[in-house]
């Protein structure tokens, strides 16, 4: 009973489906079903590494520099995981590495990873018992755990999506658009 | 696999059975609510269609059942605008924007239900009480809180099991009356118009965790309350159930239907909130279509297998 | 001479950044439901953007994508601090407004993603004019659904009540900004597709 209660809780604390954070994202590796979970699938490993680390940014940085300097510091953190993911997977071998490389080059510099650190940030600010490594890393897993849910939601309804039988105007984005807006809606209802 | 036509007869008798009873107690407001959701949906299908450059044939009648289920989820006292609001939303953004019903994705009824609930949640959750008849334009003054509500917050049904059966306690219109949805439940399972897996899951669902984790004393009142408030016997009959969306396999459907009954217990019991089983069928609506995508693979797979039988058959005859 | 005309005004409807590539839509699901919203969304996106862009521009090719990718980002983060400087002194509503959506147009998709493919195979010139016009694209865009939304989810035109009886205020919440959103790509599209079928038939 309380595993379903905290998949409900999970559920109703989307990002996208509350915050609409990474929805761009979504669509651009809207492509296929398994673009789309891949996608969701590396997001997931930069929102839970990059929030540990703005863990250290969030406790150094002095309060009169915060407003300012946040960005550039969560940005330079995410730019040298993008750099170190991509060295990683390189080292797995040249034809996993050209495979695999567009997922990385989609899911470092986005709203989703982005958004995850500063609303992390904000509950934390907001929340002195919050302020430690583990549980940054965790809300940051918790964050991407909901961004592979919304990406499986999309991913079952990809080919009713894009079928012929959906009017031109509205295949495809649009339409998937509407999808999340609607199943957006019955998580606003939960609360 | 039967026309639409013929399954929406079935649906249409006994919906309007229950708009009888809902009549009987809400008067001349609730048919005026009904016949403005039924025209309002056939007029956003036929627009919509045609903008669509589809043709229209009796199959595309199911929009009014669909109508009918959202007036009847309704109460009383809705304001007409809302009402017809909803089905426009219900039938065009949730049905026909998705390519209509060969293409259906989520129920129209289910998702218009939702749009009314997160933008009039007050005017939806507050229900005139059974025979105050208010007329064509009045206002119900004292609209009191569902006996769902009621229950879910406090645990006491104060009614009789002759009043549950017979729908005489406040909430939705059509959703309340008891023994005229089991009597619609029975003969759209006979007539095979609904999916019993879905349905026997969804009710199965809910009942046993009722038992289980019972939400008052008595187990066996904590059964049969959960299954006669929040909608949950009208939403197994009408929308979990609706051969539309549900998986075509029963057994497959009986696990769709089964968390589904689960999942809104469980959110009724710790969060006491009105009507889960809709929002849950509609945040289900993925997992149908994944179970759907599934069913599809598996056919595939099978029919593959018997296009190789005879081929094999053959090698091992050779041999 | 036409084709070129057409790429460099592409931003308004041949190829409008929301409607058409659906990028920066997060902050205008969830911050675009009000004109004075719109307002404040459309001055910091334009002012990052435009900016960005610019600095960006001169970044050489040589250097490796990913490098290239790093750097577009921060340079709009360093932008980032005189917008937002610029705002706490002159328009701090705006601020409290888009929230977290602020740093978030910084680094939006344009920016780091599809600067190149878009814009840094122009020339300077061409690239500032396409640029403004996908800035002026997205802005009436914003400002439709800003207006839209606000006047009937909250009764209210630029905050002043509006005489309308039913308001829908699910249009004010995310799920209302992802189905507005939805639905105007739908009659975007619609409307492309006849322009578009349009000039052919004149052409022809």
């Amino acid at each position: 009973m309380f595993i379903i209660n905290d998949i409900i809780a999970l559920l109703a604390a989307n990002l996208i489906l509350t915050q609409a954070l990474g929805t761009s994202t979504m669509f651009i590796a809207a492509s296929g079903r398994k673009n789309l979970i891949r996608t969701a699938c590396v997001i997931t490993l930069f929102t839970t590494v990059a929030s540990a680390f703005t863990y250290f940014v969030d406790t150094l940085m002095p309060s009169s520099v915060r407003v300012y300097a946040t960005l550039i510091c969560y940005t330079l953190i995410i730019g040298v995981l993008y750099a170190f993911f991509l060295t990683v997977l390189y080292f797995f071998g040249k034809e996993k590495f050209n495979a695999y490389k567009k997922y990385i080059h989609i899911s470092a510099f986005n709203c989703a990873v982005m958004g995850t650190l500063f609303t992390i940030s904000e509950k934390a600010a907001a929340d002195d018992s919050l302020r430690n490594t583990v549980t940054y890393f965790l809300k940051g897993l918790e964050a991407g755990a909901g961004f592979i849910v919304a990406s499986l939601f999309l991913a079952a309804a990809f080919k009713k999506l894009n079928s012929e039988k959906v009017p031109a105007s509205f295949r495809g984005y649009p339409a998937m658009l509407i999808y999340l807006g609607i199943i957006s809606m019955a998580v606003y209802a939960l609360k | 696999m039967r026309k639409e036509r013929y399954i929406w007869l079935d649906k249409m008798i006994t919906l309007a059975t229950l708009s009888l009873m809902a009549f009987f107690y809400y008067g001349t407001h609730f048919l005026a609510t009904a016949i403005i959701c039924v025209l309002t949906a056939m007029a956003a299908e036929f627009i919509s269609l045609r903008l669509m450059h589809k043709k229209i044939d009796a199959d595309d009648l199911t929009c009014t059942s669909d109508a009918l289920i959202i007036a009847l989820m309704m109460p009383a006292s809705i304001n007409y605008l809302i009402a017809a609001l909803a089905v426009i939303f219900g039938t065009v953004v949730a049905k026909n924007v998705f390519g209509g019903r060969q293409n259906m994705i989520f129920s129209p009824a289910a998702a218009a239900y939702l749009f009314v609930l997160t933008s009039w949640g007050r005017d939806m959750l507050m229900y005139p009480a059974p025979h105050v008849h208010t007329g064509l334009t009045g206002k119900a003054e004292n609209l009191v809180n569902s006996a769902s509500h009621v229950f879910n917050m406090t645990g006491k049904m104060d009614y009789t099991d002759f009043e549950i059966l017979m729908g005489n306690f406040s909430g939705p219109c059509g959703a309340v009356s008891i023994l005229l949805l089991t009597v619609a439940a029975v003969m759209l399972i006979f007539r095979k118009d609904i999916s019993f897996g879905a349905f026997f899951g969804t009710i199965l669902g809910t009942a046993a965790f009722a038992f289980i984790t019972p939400m008052i004393q008595n187990r066996t009142d904590s059964v049969k309350y959960s299954l006669v408030t929040n909608m949950v016997l009208f939403a197994s009959v009408f929308i979990v159930s609706d051969l539309r969306i549900a998986p075509r396999k029963w057994y497959f459907a009986f696990f769709y239907g089964l968390f589904i009954g689960i999942f809104s217990y469980i959110l009724v019991l710790t969060t006491a909130k009105e009507n889960a089983v809709v929002i849950m069928s509609v945040l289900f609506t993925p997992v149908a279509l994944g179970i759907r995508i599934l069913e599809k693979k598996i056919r595939l797979a099978d029919d593959e297998d018997e296009e190789e039988k005879p081929a094999v058959e053959a090698k091992e005859a050779a041999v | 001479m036409n084709n070129r005309k057409n790429s460099v005004f592409d931003g308004i409807l041949g190829d409008n950044l929301i409607l058409s590539s659906l990028m920066v839509i997060s902050p205008i699901i969830i911050c675009g439901d009000s004109v004075k919203n719109a307002l404040s969304l459309i001055y910091a996106f334009n002012s990052m953007t435009f900016i960005s862009l610019i600095i960006g521009s001169f970044v050489p090719k040589k250097i490796p994508y990913t490098i290239r990718i790093i750097i577009y980002a921060v340079i709009s983060s360093l932008v980032y601090i005189p917008v937002r400087w610029f705002a706490v002194e002159f328009y701090p509503d705006s601020i409290h407004r888009i929230g977290i959506y602020y740093p978030l147009l910084a680094v939006n998709s344009l920016i780091v993603l599809q600067s190149e493919a878009k814009f840094y195979r122009m020339k300077k010139g061409r690239m500032i004019i396409s640029l403004v016009f996908y800035i002026i694209g997205f802005d009436l865009v914003m400002l439709f659904t800003g207006a839209v939304r606000e006047f009937f989810a909250y009764g209210t035109i630029l905050s002043k009540v509006a005489d309308i009886n039913t308001t829908v205020s699910g249009l004010g919440m995310p799920f209302g900004g992802f189905i507005f959103l939805g639905l105007m790509c739908g009659v975007y599209r619609k409307i492309r597709s006849s322009v578009r079928s349009g000039q052919t038939e004149s052409e022809e």
